[in-house]
This record gives structure tokens, sequence and C-alpha cells, in this order.
């Protein structure tokens, strides 16, 4: 199997931790369910992902070099 | 209008309704289907029984005591003989009656696996999706037990034949058993013994006489020894047997079903009980809501649903009577069924598999679900879109002396249209005359509104009089007038840009005007098209529309960033033959090409010719630029473009440079200066080239795509060599002996081959053709600078057509294994698979033609098929799409808070406010901070205009525009 989270079109997926998750829903000020959603199915999730988890996403930009996005772990 | 204060809404629940609900808020109990008397006074408890509301204007309600207009009407109820089911319901209730037991009506499901069911709802409900998988698998999960597990009943299937009966499917034993049995005792093929009852008894345990007893049809086997014998002898002794649930069984059935129980199927108990799904008593509209219309001849017709309700209700008598009466079972279910159909129309006349209820006429009836669904329905047709006051629509028109920011607007719609006028002593005078000029005479008024309130007519009559009378804190509605603002729009509405503001401009004629630049945001033409036109009603609206809709602030599209808005067609030519060859031009003729823009002096001279000062095109042109415009870009013509503070030092002004879709020096204007700067620039370039295609004249016939003999000789000469080569390449493949491309059979192969030797074949011929065009040819140029067409369109209309195709082949369809019936079985020649070796100007030969007018075909059903398929992907994608919004933060979110981007576009930025050029960084902030830098040693009016201290001025009138200049000087 290939593993697609080593392809260089597949961005960075990062697990946050409780402390970072904080900080993300403080400043949006939102609740967990209110973030876009990620399927745990998803084959770019890391491994140690789990259901419930946030995930920040980095991708590069042509305009502003990386842009984050953050999701939420589903079903 | 007395209106109630608006109130906020905090939550809309839904549910089902409560038959005693009905019942409560019951005007009357309707029993009976006549509605007027001999008198044609409503039957008191008929179905236009004035408790039910008024239309007539006068009558007062018996309900509320209001008249017609205040009161909205009240719903009356009819009650039911017996229960039938809600049509709109079905699927749920299928759904409940296979998830639920028989017996005890209990969920058909453990209590663990209940716990569980619940747990995936509440998650469900917490990340806002949808609770129909969950419930769905659940029923699934339930509808697999054979047995409550609960009561231990067993269970058994049940079938749904739509739109509204209901079956459960039983396995009983067959009324064949005997013979079924005895058939299989008898010896079969393979082992050839033959099964005597005594072995029969022995091997099932069943006393001998008891299986004489089945075997002769005396005795019926119970379950168990059914199932003893079918095992035994390896035979089927059951049919399926439907046994039909009537909605009363089915009501009985869901009345027990526990609360608890529904929890787990995502339904409140508390505001819906499933048994209230099977209707008992039917809700009878207000009459407001299916209003009589009197006919000329002065009979009464009824709406639909008055019709329906009719049927209803006479059945339902039926029905009493005949149970009343003790009518046999068949007839009482018959009327039952009839019934059932009734309701189930009233509320969906389109069901599948039921034929509609029709009117004498055989129209369908409209009734309540067809009042809600589809384009014209309420909530697509009166609610999300309605025809609406104050707009007009009429064909467009031409008009280059207007501004893009204008629309020439017919004085006969101007005076029909109005603006209100709130009179003070400052607009006193104007507001007067307005009125003295009566309704006809265009700046007139056709309505006034006193201070208490009266509105009166202007009429030719009273105006004079009325005009006298006008004073402070009247309303005056007057006719729309020059430099007033307007929504313009030209449907399919499919962009932003779609729907701008103008200022009118009042003119005669029946025609809306527009200024042709503006022809590619509305994708608009001449050839018949209409537009509309709204006029506003009040300051904010005017407001809003002249500062963001007007048509310079929509000059950059937000889908490609760059300018929609600029030279089109004779303005690119124009500009291309001003510059191109950079003619010269005496003081009249220089003078004369800019009379139009506000250039009244000319710059200094280029020099002189025969002691006569001339200039050039590109100095002229340079006249229309900003003295500080800096670029450099290569043209659609191919050369470099150079334009250093302001002057046009070299290459071609061409579609590339000004033209709509992303002309550079529009774009830059438009995103370095103002957009009203590159109004202006638009405005005078359009004008400049208009009076430069005048000054050389511009024009093409049939001779300019004419070649000289011996480059037709050329021509011929090559397509015959192309029929040479592919006679060569059939004779080969027929011969078996063509190398197949990798990947390719043989047939391809070939096909392939010849495609490409006929594709050089076209390509030659127009090269050949384009040798003998100079620069001077019309089509030439009107290709080279991007104005309309390409090469490609002159070489088919010169030297060849080339190969037509059908769904990207060679023609190969109609007859049998050929094109035509002129041509033989298999030929793959040029000729007879679609390939035009005329030109357009030699003609094409009769199968020419024809193939030309497949291929063309194909083109036209494609782009009719397209567009039909992309407006409903974006109808579908703006009702995704349409609640989403930036928020303050600069996040995108639904209107449930819910994030969609965490910065607009991931970046942040304005498409429009950034770079369009891809090899460009978006946002250059070094060039940005060097210009900051640079205005430091300018003067202080320049400096602020970089800092962006001064605010633009958008709301000006273009009235304005020498005001507007002398301030930023440029
Ligand atoms: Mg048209
Ligand atoms: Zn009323
Ligand atoms: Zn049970």
């Amino acid at each position: 199997m290939v593993d697609v989270t080593n392809h260089e079109l597949v961005p960075d997926h990062t697990v946050l931790d409780d402390e970072e998750l904080e900080e993300v829903l403080q400043e949006y000020n939102i609740d967990k369910p209110d973030l876009p959603k990620i399927q745990r199915t998803d084959s770019a999730l890391p491994k140690e992902a789990e259901v419930g988890d946030v995930i920040k996403i980095t991708r590069d930009s042509r305009t502003t070099e990386t842009a984050v996005v953050y999701r939420l772990v589903v079903k | 209008m007395s209106q109630h204060a608006p109130k906020e809404i905090s939550e809309i629940t839904f549910g089902l309704m409560d038959p005693e609900e009905y019942r409560e808020m019951s005007a009357t109990k309707v029993i009976t289907a006549d509605t007027y008397d001999d008198d044609g006074f409503p039957i008191d408890m008929g179905l236009m029984d004035p408790r039910l509301g008024v239309i007539d204007p006068g009558l007062e309600c018996k309900t509320c005591g209001q008249h017609s207009g205040s009161c909205n009407g009240h719903f009356g109820h009819i009650e039911l003989a017996a229960p039938v089911i809600h049509v709109g319901f079905s699927k749920l209730i299928r759904r409940l009656l296979r998830g639920t037991c028989r017996e005890c009506s209990r969920l058909l499901l453990q209590d663990d696996e209940k716990q569980e069911f619940h747990e995936r709802l509440k998650r469900a409900r917490d990340l806002d999706e949808g609770l129909n998988d969950v419930t769905k698998a659940a029923v699934r999960q339930a509808r697999k037990k054979d047995r409550c597990p609960h009561c231990g009943e067993p269970q058994f299937d049940v079938q749904h034949e739509k739109p509204t009966t209901y079956y459960e499917v039983q396995q009983v034993l067959s009324s064949e058993y005997p013979d079924r049995i005895a058939s299989a005792m008898e010896p079969d093929e393979e082992d050839g013994q033959r099964i005597s009852p005594t072995e029969l008894a022995e091997e099932t345990g069943i006393d001998a006489g008891r299986v004489q007893e089945i075997l002769s049809g005396d005795f019926r086997p119970r379950q168990d020894d059914r199932e003893a014998i079918e095992s035994a002898l390896d035979v089927d002794l059951t049919e399926e047997d439907m046994n039909k649930l009537m909605p009363s069984d089915i009501r009985d059935w869901f009345e027990a079903i526990p609360d608890q129980d529904l929890d787990v199927l995502g339904i409140n108990p508390d505001r819906s009980r499933p048994e209230w799904m099977i209707l008992t008593v039917l809700p009878v509209p207000p009459v407001t809501a299916r209003p009589s219309i009197t006919l000329d001849n002065g009979q009464r017709s009824e709406d639909d649903l008055t019709h329906k309700l009719v049927d209803i209700i006479r059945i339902n008598q039926r029905f009493m009577e005949n149970r009343e009466a003790g009518a046999p079972q068949l007839i009482i279910e018959d009327l039952w069924e009839l019934l059932q159909y009734h309701v189930t129309t009233f509320m969906d006349n389109e069901i599948s598999g039921t034929p509609p209820a029709r009117h004498r006429s055989g129209r369908p009836l409209k009734t309540l679900s067809q009042r809600l669904k589809g384009k014209e329905g309420r909530f697509r047709g009166s609610l999300s879109g309605k025809r609406v006051n104050f707009s007009a629509r009429t064909v467009i028109s031409p008009d280059p002396t207007l501004s893009l920011n204008e629309v020439g607007v017919p004085d006969r719609i101007a005076s029909e249209m109005t603006q209100t006028m709130n009179v003070n002593e400052r607009n006193l005078e104007d507001a007067r005359r307005y009125v003295s000029n009566g309704p006809e005479e265009h700046p007139g008024a056709n309505y006034v509104r006193r201070s208490d309130g009266r509105r009166l007519k202007v009429t030719e009559k009273n105006c004079e009089e009325l005009a006298e009378k006008v004073e402070s804190g009247w309303e005056v509605s007057r006719h729309l007038t020059d430099g007033d603002i307007v929504i313009f729009n030209r449907q399919p509405s499919l962009h932003r840009m779609s729907i701008m503001a103008h200022e009118v401009v009042v003119m005669p004629y029946k025609t809306f005007r527009l200024n042709t630049t503006v022809c590619p945001p509305y994708n608009a033409d001449f050839d018949g098209d209409e537009m509309n036109m709204h006029a506003l009603q009040n300051e904010e609206a005017r407001a809003e529309a002249r500062v963001l809709m007007r048509v310079q602030e929509q000059m950059l599209s937000p889908k490609e960033g760059r300018n929609i808005i600029g030279a089109i067609q004779d303005h690119i030519t124009g500009t291309y033959l001003l510059t191109n060859k950079n003619p010269r031009f005496n003081e009249t003729q220089a003078l004369d090409l800019l009379r139009t823009t506000r250039i009244d002096e000319l710059p200094e001279s280029d020099g002189t010719e025969d002691g006569k000062a001339y200039w050039t095109g590109r100095t002229i042109f340079s006249e229309l630029l900003p003295d500080d415009l800096n670029l450099e870009f290569t043209s659609n013509a191919g050369d470099n473009v150079v334009i250093e503070d302001g002057q046009l030092l070299e290459g071609t002004v061409d579609a590339d440079a000004v033209g709509a879709f992303g002309g550079e020096i529009v774009d830059s204007i438009a995103k370095l200066y103002s957009k009203t700067r590159g109004r202006i620039f638009i405005n005078e370039v359009s004008s400049l080239a208009v009076r430069t295609i005048m000054h050389f004249g511009f024009s093409i016939s049939i001779d300019d795509e004419s070649i000289p003999p011996e480059a037709q000789a050329q021509v011929d000469e090559a397509i015959e060599e192309a029929n040479e080569r592919v006679e060569e390449l059939i004779d080969i493949y027929q011969q078996g002996e063509l190398e197949p491309l990798p990947g390719r059979s043989v047939d391809e192969t070939v096909e392939m081959k010849i495609m490409q030797a006929l594709g050089q074949a076209r390509d030659s011929a127009g090269e050949i053709a384009e040798e003998h065009f100079g620069d001077e040819n019309p089509a030439v140029i009107m290709a080279d600078s991007g104005a309309r067409g390409s090469m490609l369109n002159l070489t088919q209309m010169t030297g060849c057509v080339g190969q037509q195709s059908v769904r990207g082949e060679r023609i190969n369809r109609g007859y049998e294994d050929r094109t035509l019936s002129h041509f033989a079985e298999g030929d793959l020649s040029a000729d007879a698979r679609g390939f035009v070796e005329h030109s357009y100007r030699e003609g094409l030969d009769p199968k020419e033609f024809f193939f030309h007018a497949m291929g063309g075909r194909e083109g036209l059903v494609d782009t009719a098929v397209r567009t039909s398929k992309s407006g409903y992907l974006q109808r579908r994608l703006i009702n995704a799409l349409t609640e989403l919004e930036a928020q303050y933060d600069g996040t995108v979110r639904d209107t449930s808070d819910t994030i969609v981007q965490f910065e607009f576009g991931e970046d942040g930025t304005s498409p429009t406010k950034v770079s369009s050029d891809v090899t460009e960084p978006a946002v250059d902030v070094d060039q940005i901070a060097d210009k900051v830098l640079d205005s430091e040693f300018d003067d202080t009016t320049e400096k602020q205009r970089f800092l962006g201290e001064t605010r633009e001025p958008t709301n000006l009138s273009e009235h304005a525009d020498d005001w507007w200049l002398a301030q930023t000087d440029d």
C-alpha cells in the first residue's frame, strides 16, 4: 500500500493537543462541532488521529505561503 | 398599512398535529358538500360557511368580525367517517410498521441496542448532521428480528403498495397441501423409492391415522407438524398470504407505541404521536385560501381545493350512510378506498401510480402540494422571487455617445416610473414645476401625497391647480430624469455583473440605449435582446446602488480578478489602426480624433512634414493615459508595448492593452488609480477608437478573401497530395500491412493517420493563403488585433474548410458502412468521410455541405444541452452558497456559524484588488513600499493619495467629472 501522507501534494496533517485546541476554539469563538469535518477513514490523516480529535492542516498557498485549516475528525 | 412591531424568531419547531387540535382551532364543522343556496347565500356548515372567513368586500366575518382584507380566514374541519392515511407520511408509516411489534407495538430492539442508537442520535445532533441515517439503521436492525424480543410474538414482513396500502406478508399453509405432499412421496428419478404414509409417519413422529387425514385433506397440519413434513420430504407447503392492514388497524398499532421507543426513532413524542399520521379529522382551509371567482356570465367558479373538498364530503357521507345501513363489508371497503383516494389527491395530485383527480374539462386539479412545488409554486414563485412594481423591460440598442455608466431610457418609460420627492423649502420650486407639467409632459409628476397622507393622482386637468397647492411636507412622485440612478439587468443573471446600476439619460424612441463597452458583463448583443430596469424607491437603496453597483465599480470581475469592461470589436480595430503603424496626423485630423475626449489642446508636435506639424497615433493615444503610468507588456499582435510616464513609446494598442477581457492598460489604471479614472479611460478610448476607424474607414468583402490563381493552384495541389497520401494509407490498411500505433487497434491507427494527413493539408492550404494577405487585409487586422475572428477563420474562408467531425471522429454514420448512398461501402477516403476541401469563398459542394451541416448540428445540440445543464447546476450552487458570509473576523461561515473557510479564499485577499498576473506575486509588497517612499518626496496631495488618506468620491454623478479631475489633476 502506498502511504499517501508522504506524497508531495498531500499537505501536513497534525493532531492538535488540548492546549492548542483550546486556543483555536477561543480564537474563532466556536465549539468543536462548528469546525469543518474530516472522516476518520481519510487516508491523509496521521495514524494516531481518533474521532473527536482536531487536525491542523497546513497547505502551501501562492499568496500567503501557508494557509492553515482546522478540521474535526468524525466517524 | 398597520403593522405589528417586528419580533425576532428564536426557534421554529416542526411536529405533527393532534386531531384534537384541529377540532379546537376549527371555526366550524363542515358537514354538507353544498356551497351556496338558491339565493346565492353560503350554506351554514357548508364549504363556504361565513365562519371560515370572508372574501366579498363589505361582508363581515362571523368568527372574528373583521372585513375581508383584515380577516385572514379561519380553518374548519371534517370528521372523517373512517381513518385514512396521510400520503405525506407513507414512508414513515412503513418504517414504523416494520420496526415495531405487531402485538405489543414496542420497538423490536433489545435495551442495549436501543441505548446504542440513542447515543448515535445524540452524536448526530451535536454534529448538526441529518438524523435520517441513524433512524434508518435502527429500523433496518429492528426489521431483522423474527420474533419480538419483548413479548415473543412472531413478526411478519410489511409490504407497502404505493401510495397508501400496507400488507402483512405471512407464510401460511397452502390450500394445495395434500397434492404437494402426495407428489413429494412419489418416487423421484434418483433414488426411485416411493415413500409410504407409514414411513412418513415414522420419520415425522406424527400419528399414522393423522397422516392419512392430512393426505386426504381432512386435517390441516399445525405449524410444527407442517415443518416436520417439510423437512422429511424436502417440500414447501406454504404460500404467501397478503393480509391488508386497514388504516384503523395501523392507528391502533401506533397508539400503543411507547414514548421512549419513539425517541430512538428520532421522533419527539411530546410533539408528534405516530397515530396522528392517520387522519381522523381533516382540516378545511379557510375560504380565503380557496376563493371562488364570479365569471362574466354571473356563474360562480370554485377553486380546485373546494372541488376536492366537495368530493371528500360526498364520499364521507355515503360511507356513513352505508355503514349505518349495514352494507356488506366489500362495499364499505370500496368506499373506504375512495375516501382515501380523495384525501390523498387533496394533498398531492401528482403521485406516481395514482391517476390524478381531474376537473370536468379534463385538466388535472391543482391541490395543496401543487401550490407549493416547483418553479411557479409558493416557495420559488411567490416567496423567493416575485413580480415587482417600478420595473420596465424593452429591447436594447447601442449608443456610443453615452458613458458606460449611463443608460438611455425611453421617455414613455421615464414618465411611467417615478421617484419620490420629499418636498421642502429648497426643492419646492422644482416640485411645483414637475406637478404643473402634469403626467404626460416629460419631467412631470404622476401622484402627490399631501401632508395628511391623502394620495392624489396628477391629471392633465388638475395639474396647474395642484402645483400651486404643493408645499413642504408633501411627497411628489416625479418622473425619472437625467442623473437618477436605476438598476439594469439582463437574464440569465449568472454573475454579479449581470445586475448593475446606471445613471438615467431620458431619450426619445422605444429602446433602452447602452454603451457598447458594457455588452461583455451583461453578455448582451443587439439582435433583439431585451433588458429589465428597476427604479429605486428610497435614498438608502439609491446610495447603495451608486456606491456599490454602478457599472464602473463592477469594472473588475471578481471571477478572474481582471477587467471585464473595456474596448471591444471596432474599438480594438480602431486603436490598432491608430498605433500599429504609428501613422501621422495633421493638426485638424489630430484634434478631430480627440474631439469627444476632454483633451482640447494638442501636445507638442512630433515633427514637421512638408512644413506642417504632425502628431503620431501613439502620441495621440498617450493623451488619454495618466501622466505617471509605467507599463510594459506584449500585445496581441506580438510586439512589445512600452509606456513610460504616460507616453506610449512603442507597440500596438490592441485587445491585450485595452480589451474587455483583461486589457493590460485598463486593468492597471483601474487597480493603480481608481475606478473613476478607469471609466474615463474606457469612455475616451472607445470614442477615440470610433473616430479613428472612421478616419481610416474599415470594411470587409468577398474580394478580401480571394487569392491569386497561382496560389489557388498551390492550395489544390496540397489537397491533392493529401488525398493521395490518404489513398496510400487505405491501401496499406486494406492489405493488412499497417503497423498499429502503441495502444491502438489497426482501425484506430488508420483513422488517426488519415486525420493527421488531412489536418496537415488544411494547415498548409491555410499557410499558402496567408502568404498572400498583407497586413492591410481587414480580416488579418481583426485577427491580429484580437478584435474579432482568428487566422483559422480566414484560412477556412480562403484555403480549405477542413475535416468535419461528429463526436470527435470523422463522419462515419448514416447508411450501413457508408455515410451517403453516393459512396461505396467501406469507403474510407477523405471526401467520403466529411473532409471539405473547398473554402467558404469557393463554396461547398452538396456532399460537403451536408457533412458541414452534420458537424454544425452537433455544435448546436451541445450548446443547448450545456445551457440547460449548467443552469440547473448554477441553481444548486447558488442555493448551497447563498447563506455563506464573510465575517468581520475574516472567516467565512454559514448561518449556523459553522466555519467554511478560516480566512476568506485562504489568503483573505479580494481577487479584484490583487494582481491578475499569475506569474507575479498577488500582492507586491516591495512595489507598494517603493511607492510610499517615492511619495515622501512628492507634494502632500500625492502622498495622501498613496497613503489612502483621501477617500475616493464614489457617489459623484458624472456631471461632476470636471470638478473631480481638477481635484486629482493627473
Ligand atoms: Mg442576442
Ligand atoms: Zn375572520
Ligand atoms: Zn411484542
